[in-house]
């Protein structure tokens, strides 16, 4: 079956569940703690109004899923090569897409979709407001059909990667085994989950102190439960417990996102596919990667991989944080060889590193002051005045020597590495990570320095691009201003496009 | 591609055109005034509110001096950093591109290709009008960062510049067009 999508046509009727359970899911959350609190308020005796106040809202959510069912229509024109997208229930709005500004087209399945058997597709483009159509409800077929006529469309794609490297025929690149996934679950990511479980623990907190009040619980019960806790386990034995969790945590994050993750290659697309629940399919166009980027730590190196991620063009700071990350595409767990292929296809071959800038020894300064100085000058000027922060003065040099050691490392590998074709980037501390970029994806650029430095010919660099800036700090500036010009001429004399 | 032609770049990097040697077209001295203005019109409001702190509250009484005192010193230094910036600002525009230097402490100077433009605004608040001065903001795709913005031009020269950009646009997304015929 192949439908040309040329006539308006509307979702699958079955997306009005989807519709339905996704706004009913909406407005649950949006009132969760306030329907969990009037129960408890309420009693039993007015539950018969509230079981009726549920079916009216789940009613509401039926009639409100028909009627954008109805509205919501879509189609291809081929002549303006435009896909066109009508929807709005009260007032009428057209969403017109080119096709040649689509940047990523994503066929997803959430679990309520697995059960009915539709599939949701989601385009991304590069508009100026960054604006994005989501179709809740396609049969299998007709989504990866209509992939194809939005992607197919293209002409300008064999630029960086001649005919003979681009098969016809669909060819897998990397398959990611469970056993890999388990290695980067110990490995890495760490600051990710940590950001994660310390936002839901504040969450849970807050909440709790919430439902506290409504049962009237006793603060001191609490408190005094879990000291008790505490005395009975031994810190130590907390801490390997929490440790333990973290991992488990780590581990089970990274299973459910890139579960089973594959890259499989088309003629002019990637194609990556991952999840455990939901089972996600992204398909982008290699030349809309404006940064490359590739991380590994040391167990990572002895265990043989690393972590890759492609950043795509992203717009107006405004947008939401989750949703910019969806513009970055992690690829981990992929070996050395793998990562070339990869390379390859992005970038037209693989990237050696040409000339190297180090920064001058200067780049210490300000984080060691800042850092380190100020916080322990500070640190032991209180320490001084209360008697019983003196025990724990020594703290101070470890702190120092710790601090100042992960700061001399990222020193030591802050380095930019420029040749007529790359620019690389290479900084961290543990995980060390090297971010490619491509002279003609490069927006804007900014040099800067600092008055004090001018005799000593010491300055900062900033390229602007669509996915993001990098930036080399405390270089030699001729060179600097001499890179600039270079790197100006490329992006104005030539003629290759960004996106 | 660039790999072909590029022995002879290699040999040309030194005599590619300079971009630090531009000399940079400074702010108009008007706009100094409207500087000012702005400067006069966020630190009257604190003046007021410090007076009547001073005249209803007896408890600030003692501290009269300390707090004048205090207000003048960020009146002064806020007006020195504010004359220092206006002094380090500075435009040029290339065939190519548009260079835009500024900055407090630091010098700090963004290029701008012309082919990266987005799209410009040229943006005339009531006192600029005063003084026929505009501001030009030119966005790239590079984010906030990657975006200038240059106060102070005068309004004329503003709009021709508007006007040069938007016609260079226009050509450049014009893909059958040659970029070379562009700046013959």
């Amino acid at each position: 079956m192949d439908r040309d999508f040329s006539q308006p046509q509307r979702e699958s009727a079955l997306g009005i569940i989807v519709m339905a359970v996704h706004t009913l899911i909406q407005v649950t959350k949006a009132l969760f703690f306030f329907l969990v609190y009037a129960f408890i308020k309420m009693g039993g005796a007015y539950s018969r109004y509230a079981l009726l106040g549920i079916g009216i809202v789940v009613l509401l959510c039926l009639i409100y899923a028909y009627f954008s069912y109805l509205k919501f229509t879509f189609f291809l024109d081929k002549d303006k090569q435009e896909f066109v997208v009508n929807k709005g229930i009260f007032n009428r709005d057209q969403i017109i897409i080119q096709l040649d500004k689509i940047q990523q087209v994503n066929i997803n399945q959430s679990i309520l979709q697995k059960i009915i058997g539709v599939y949701g597709l989601k385009i991304d483009t590069a508009g100026a407001k960054g604006e994005e159509v989501s179709i809740k409800a396609i049969d299998e077929v007709s989504a990866y059909n209509l992939k194809d006529h939005l992607l197919s469309s293209r002409l300008a794609t064999t630029e960086h990667y001649p005919e003979d490297v681009a098969p016809d025929k669909p060819e897998g690149i990397l398959k990611i085994s469970s056993w890999t996934l388990f290695k980067v679950g110990l490995t890495s990511n760490y600051g990710k989950s940590l950001a994660l479980i310390t936002a839901f623990f504040l969450y849970v907190i807050q909440e709790a102190r919430h439902i506290m009040e409504v049962f009237d619980i006793d603060k001191n019960i609490v408190k005094s439960t879990f000291l008790s806790f505490t005395t009975i386990f031994s810190l130590a034995i907390i801490v390997a417990v929490l440790l333990l969790a973290f991992l488990i945590f780590n581990i089970g994050r990274t299973f459910y996102k890139h579960f089973e993750l594959e890259i499989i290659r088309h003629k002019h697309s990637l194609l990556l596919s991952s999840g455990l629940i939901a089972k996600k399919n992204t398909l982008i166009s290699p030349n809309k990667v404006q940064l490359t980027r590739y991380s590994q730590n040391y167990f990572q190196k002895r265990l043989n991989m690393l972590n890759m991620s492609l950043k795509q063009a992203h717009f107006g700071g405004n947008k939401k944080g989750d949703e910019m990350q969806g513009n970055t595409l992690e690829i981990v767990g992929c070996n050395p060889p793998e990562r070339d292929e990869l390379l390859k296809m992005i970038l037209g071959k693989v990237p050696l590193k040409g000339k190297t800038f180090i920064p001058d020894w200067r780049f210490l300064n300000l984080p060691v002051f800042f850092k380190l100085v100020l916080p322990i000058a500070i640190f032991l000027v209180i320490a001084f005045k209360i008697p019983e922060l003196k025990p724990f003065i020594g703290f101070a040099l470890l702190y120092f020597v710790i601090g100042f050691l992960m700061i001399f490392i990222s020193y030591r590998k802050h380095r930019l590495s420029v040749n007529q074709e790359f620019v690389i980037k290479t900084s961290g501390i543990w995980d060390i990570s090297n971010e490619i970029l491509i002279p003609s994806k490069i927006q804007a650029i900014t040099t800067s320095q600092y008055p004090w430095h001018r005799s000593i010919d010491v300055g900062h660099l900033c390229l602007h691009t669509a996915a993001g800036q990098i930036s080399f700090k405390y270089g030699n500036f001729s060179e600097i201003k001499q890179l600039v010009n270079y790197w100006l001429y490329q992006v104005e004399s030539g003629r290759e496009d960004w996106m | 591609m660039l790999t072909e032609n590029f022995t002879n770049e290699a040999i040309d990097i030194s005599t590619l055109p300079k971009f630090e040697q531009v000399v940079l077209k400074k702010l108009h001295p008007d706009y100094w005034k409207i500087m000012c203005i702005n400067l006069v019109l966020f630190f009257l409001p604190l003046a007021i509110g410090i007076a009547l702190l001073l005249f209803f509250v007896d408890d600030f009484r003692p501290y009269i001096a300390l707090m004048i005192s205090a207000y003048a010193a960020i009146i002064v230094i806020s007006t020195l950093l504010f004359y220092i910036s206006f002094k380090k600002r500075g435009y040029a525009l290339r065939t190519k591109d548009l260079i835009y230097k500024s900055g407090i402490i630091s010098d700090s100077t963004t290029i701008v290709p012309l082919n990266r433009i987005q799209h410009i605004e040229l943006n005339e608040s009531i006192f600029s009008r005063m003084y026929h001065l505009g501001s030009l903001q030119i966005f790239t795709a590079g984010g906030h960062s990657g975006h200038l913005h240059i106060s102070g031009i005068p309004i004329a020269e503003a709009k021709s510049i508007r006007d040069l950009l938007l016609q260079k646009l226009d050509l450049i997304h014009q893909p059958s067009t040659d970029p070379e015929a562009l700046h013959g």
